[in-house]
């Protein structure tokens, strides 16, 4: 196995995430203009949407570390799937809070089992429960397999996530894309996706040299047994050695 | 009724403080994680060479 890279790459990611994340915030609540309906709760939309779209790319770069994972067989691909499917599996848990705090005012619930919000609920426990899966197989080839394959699977859910609210009646509102918003709503939006984008393409990177290391003590060769002193007391079991 | 939603900044500022509160959990959690798991394979790696 490779050596865990050391690069100040992932912290400077993650930094100008933040800076980004801060930046489109504060104009999307103190300098973009309420929207006519919904007024000021329409500000929701800055980090709902980009957290939606960085969910989905998560999600789909998690599917193709999947893949590469079972043609290469690089651990590599593994470690970026276990650190994709977490952040992945962050963000759409963040995706629902969000919404459901922006559905109370606008809809009056929290929730509603309409087709988005429940396709958006079967990825969040599909990828946990693949999460959680790992977390119970000690064996990491059949754990890296079985998590490969559990994800291409689970992976079947996200472009339904995508495409529900064009494919069935749904309450939620389609797609959000700087075509369907207003100009005024642009900047705010696009700052904070590539915010977030930034944000966890770092924790992606900084996770999976996190997952190396794990795997390095995990799969390392036994050290070798202890010389003994003579005159030692021998063990109550085991060989003469 | 006219069909404007009228206030709601308690619910904006509750999705950001979310957003803030799992994303900086998340990296200080990473972050963290990243850095016991580093120190503690430097020591097993100075246990190894004193072998």
């Amino acid at each position: 196995m490779s050596a865990v890279s050391r690069g100040p790459a992932p912290k400077l990611l993650v930094a100008l995430g933040a800076v980004l994340l801060c930046a489109g915030s504060y104009w999307g609540l103190a300098k973009a203009p309420g929207e006519v309906f919904m007024g000021d709760v329409q500000r929701i939309m800055y980090v709902h949407v980009p957290t939606a779209w960085n969910a989905m790319l998560a999600l789909t770069f998690a599917f193709v570390c999947a893949v590469f994972f079972l043609f290469t067989n690089s651990w590599k691909w593994d470690n970026r799937l276990e650190a994709a499917m977490e952040v992945g599996v962050l963000l759409s848990f963040l995706l629902c809070t969000q919404g459901a705090i922006w559905a109370k005012p606008t809809w009056g619930v929290w929730w509603d089992w309409d087709p988005r919000l429940t396709t958006t609920a079967v990825m969040v426990f599909a990828f946990g429960g693949i999460l959680a899966l790992r977390a119970f197989v000690d064996d990491p080839m059949k754990r890296a397999v079985w998590s490969s394959v559990a994800c291409i699977v689970a992976f079947a859910d996200v472009p339904i996530v995508y495409f529900s609210v064009k494919w069935w009646n749904s309450l939620h509102q389609s797609q959000s894309t700087p075509e369907t918003v207003s100009k005024a709503f642009h900047w705010p939006l696009r700052i904070n996706a590539f915010g977030i984008l930034f944000l966890w393409i770092g924790l992606v990177m900084l996770r999976s040299r996190l997952a190396a290391l794990r795997l390095q003590s995990e799969i390392a060769p036994p050290l070798p047994e202890r010389p003994r002193r003579a005159g030692a007391d021998t063990p109550a079991s085991g060989s003469a050695w | 009724m006219s069909g404007v939603i009228a206030g709601g900044w308690e619910y904006v500022i509750a999705a950001y403080v979310a957003t803030a509160v799992a994303l900086g959990g998340y990296a200080a959690s990473v972050f963290l994680r990243y850095r016991n798991e580093r120190n503690r394979a430097a020591v097993e790696a100075g246990r190894d060479s004193t072998q």
